[in-house]
């Protein structure tokens, strides 16, 4: 059967536990007249370990992870020499990575964003995500499968019409990850702002 | 005689972007980093506040007489960028200097001790010891 983007997008969540993948990531200033449009590229590797579990690691150009516990979201900057600590609970709902990463099931993912199967494009199967509060900072959230469920891309379009393009590869499924993988301490010297 | 500075001159339109952290002293909560971008002058300009993830998390523009902010979808009104930026960040942080600062021209501050001396490495530091809490501003800009 050809499953359409929103049973990939059940499928992957139901079967698949556990991920990591390579990341480019490309973010575009929304388009504004008489200014060229400006984008910025990183690369890095993602990983994730249902239910709440992630960490992006960005490599390039400068060195940053954010990792999701499962209790509290880490983010380091290691040019700035700063760790900023949230409670996932405070800032995870309607994040994009909430979708991939830490929804145990659709019905899950439905409480914090409207759900929709969207046309395929670029080859890929596309669900389009919109989330429900209103005045968050998300317009919306298109997620992108390879056949067989394979997550391929993200696309987050903020409200202000910023648009950044998170595309997998050297996707595993399922790998079992060491759990320290998603716990993270502070490096020595580094301010830690806890909020 | 007059302070050449106080002459008005329109600096030309300038664009940075990167990363800044303010940390400020036993205050947690006025302490945030953020990605940005900041473009125009002192007189008239914008700075925008990203998340990690690529997100805006808000757009400050100002021109003379008026400053606004947009986030979370609203639009909030201010009469000047200082009271601007504190009201968005709850701290206070002198964007108008920072255009010099970052352009290597070291403009005293009240309160504030800048260290241009790692610019070339796209790094700018600042202390600010008035008012207090104490705080630093620390800005990493993309290569």
């Amino acid at each position: 059967a050809c499953a359409d983007g929103l049973e990939s997008l059940e499928n992957f969540v139901k079967t698949v536990k556990s991920g990591r993948a390579d990341f480019t990531q490309v973010v575009t200033s929304p388009p504004k007249e008489g200014q060229a449009v400006r984008s910025k590229t990183s690369t890095g590797t993602f990983e994730f370990q249902r239910p709440s579990r992630f960490r992006f690691i960005y490599k390039k150009p400068f060195e940053q992870s954010i990792v999701a516990d499962g209790q509290t979201l880490w983010l380091y900057d290691a040019d700035l020499n700063q760790v900023t600590a949230r409670r996932q609970s405070q800032v995870l709902g309607s994040t994009p990575a909430a979708l991939i990463a830490s929804a145990p099931d659709l019905r899950a993912l439905q409480a914090d964003f409207a759900l929709q199967a969207a046309p395929d494009k670029d080859g890929l199967q596309w669900v389009v995500a919109t989330p429900k509060a209103k005045d968050g900072q998300l317009q919306n959230v298109r997620i992108g499968f390879k056949a067989g469920d394979e997550l391929a891309a993200l696309e987050i379009l903020d409200s202000f019409g910023q648009r950044s393009v998170m595309s997998f590869t050297k996707v595993e499924v399922n790998p079992s990850l060491p759990a320290e993988n998603f716990q993270f301490k502070p490096p020595a010297g580094a301010d830690v702002v806890r909020q | 005689c007059a302070n050449p500075r106080l002459l008005q001159r329109d600096t030309p339109e300038a664009f940075w972007s990167g990363r800044l952290a303010l940390q400020v002293e036993d205050a947690s909560a006025q302490s945030f980093s953020a990605g940005f971008e900041l473009k125009g002058s002192a007189r008239q300009g914008e700075l925008a506040l990203f998340t990690p993830l690529g997100g805006t998390l808000a757009v400050l523009s100002w021109q003379p007489g008026s400053a606004q902010m947009q986030a979370d979808g609203k639009t909030r009104s201010f009469d000047s960028i200082d009271a601007l930026v504190q009201q968005a960040t709850g701290s206070v942080i002198p964007v108008a200097a920072l255009f010099d600062w970052l352009a290597g021209r070291d403009t005293a501050v009240p309160g504030w001790r800048a260290d241009l001396s790692r610019l070339a490495d796209g790094r700018v530091q600042a202390h600010r010891s008035d008012p207090l809490p104490a705080a630093d501003l620390r800005v990493v800009l993309e290569r």
